[in-house]
């Protein structure tokens, strides 16, 4: 890797670390899902200030060239991504379930009481 | 002995009020809970006018988050026996007694209305019906145990399938999922011969094209089910 190249990299990392920092810090997304982007972004810090650590995991997982593995070294980390995601859908689906599901039930609740209540009282609430 | 009577109502306007009045009027000792799954027609004005009493869903959670809300009802409310029965008019009320004895009696925890034993009545199309044979036969594969009419939603629960429903019931097209989460929990579940009619108005919502999802979602429910799960036998 050139060092034009590398610096372009680890510029390109820290402007992708600082928008993650911004997003949490404006709290347009959770600690909870920007863990894994941060944790991504250093990866990939760690890896730009120093190639040759890629250089030896290559080795390591005898992949023919470095950026094969970086490829699937991102495909997988997408797919993660895409999991963590699914993961969190199907749970705030189910949350949001609960949720409606106990709105209806107070709420039929409240409707019982007030007609057991009669329009008078209700009328002198008001 | 306390019954509540669920009915689930999605745009359910046409039929709606006939069925909770031909339910009044042939079991007086049974109450009821209309469940309105943030229905897009008139079925709520017509609920409130008609003076039935009714849960009003703020989005629609599908048939599962609609019945699960009138467990959870009656599971709050003391109930001993709850059953369910669609609201499109297909089920006769003339039969409640018949599906609530066996839970009333402490013989079954779910006893599911069949269409499928004495063959009377409405019987569904020839595709329909080799999709309930096939998912009839996977519950058999999968538990052991011989349910006819999976697809039923005319079935009574005892207080502690309701509490059960009231917690893990499944999302869309529930029924066969909960008949093998009640085999695997340890519940006893069994049929009651039972006559349907066709709807009485509307249109299904199970359609065509949803019909290929619907196999698959229900087959896949199911076998992950089973193999997620080991099979409290005889513990209730």
């Amino acid at each position: 890797m050139s060092l034009i190249l590398q610096i372009v990299f680890l510029l390109g990392d820290l402007v992708f670390l600082g928008l993650i920092f911004l997003l949490i810090k404006r709290d347009r997304l959770s600690v909870r899902f920007g863990m894994l982007w941060l944790i991504f972004g250093g990866v990939w810090l760690v890896f730009g200030a120093v190639p040759w650590l890629l250089k030896v995991l290559r080795g390591v997982l005898r992949f023919q060239v470095v950026s094969n593995m970086v490829f699937t070294m991102l495909l997988a980390f997408v797919l993660l991504v895409l999991l963590t995601l699914s993961v969190a859908a199907s749970l705030a689906a189910r949350r949001m379930r609960q949720l409606a599901q106990a709105n209806a039930l107070l709420e039929e609740r409240v409707r019982r009481l007030e007609q057991q209540r009669g329009p008078d009282a209700q009328n002198e609430d008001a | 002995m306390k019954t509540l009577v669920i009915i689930p109502c999605y745009n359910e306007e046409e039929n709606i009020l006939t069925v909770v009045r031909r339910l009044q009027e042939t079991c007086p000792w049974a109450d009821y809970l209309v469940v309105n799954d943030c229905s897009t027609d008139r079925s709520r004005e017509i609920l409130q006018s008609g003076g039935c009493r009714y849960l009003d869903l703020p989005m629609n959670l599908g048939i599962g988050g609609a019945v699960q809300s009138g467990y959870r009802y009656a599971e709050a409310n003391g109930y001993d026996v709850t059953v369910q029965m669609d609201g499109d008019g297909q089920h006769d009320p003339a039969y409640l007694e018949k599906v609530v004895a066996p839970v009333a009696q402490g013989n079954l925890d779910m006893a599911i209305g069949s269409r499928f034993i004495t063959h009377e009545g409405f019987q569904t199309s020839f595709m329909r019906r080799l999709g309930i044979n096939f998912l009839s036969g996977l519950i058999r594969l999968l538990t052991g145990c011989r349910v006819r009419d999976v697809t039923s939603g005319y079935r009574a629960c005892s207080k502690a399938m309701t509490a059960y429903f009231a917690r893990h019931y499944a999302e869309d097209y529930p029924e066969p999922e909960a008949i093998i989460c009640a085999l695997t929990e340890g519940f006893k579940v069994g049929e009651v011969p039972v006559v349907m009619q066709e709807r009485q108005g509307g249109v299904s919502s199970i359609r065509a094209l949803s019909s290929v999802y619907y196999m698959v979602k229900v087959s896949l429910s199911l076998v992950i089910y089973r193999l997620s799960r080991s099979r409290k036998g005889g513990k209730r």
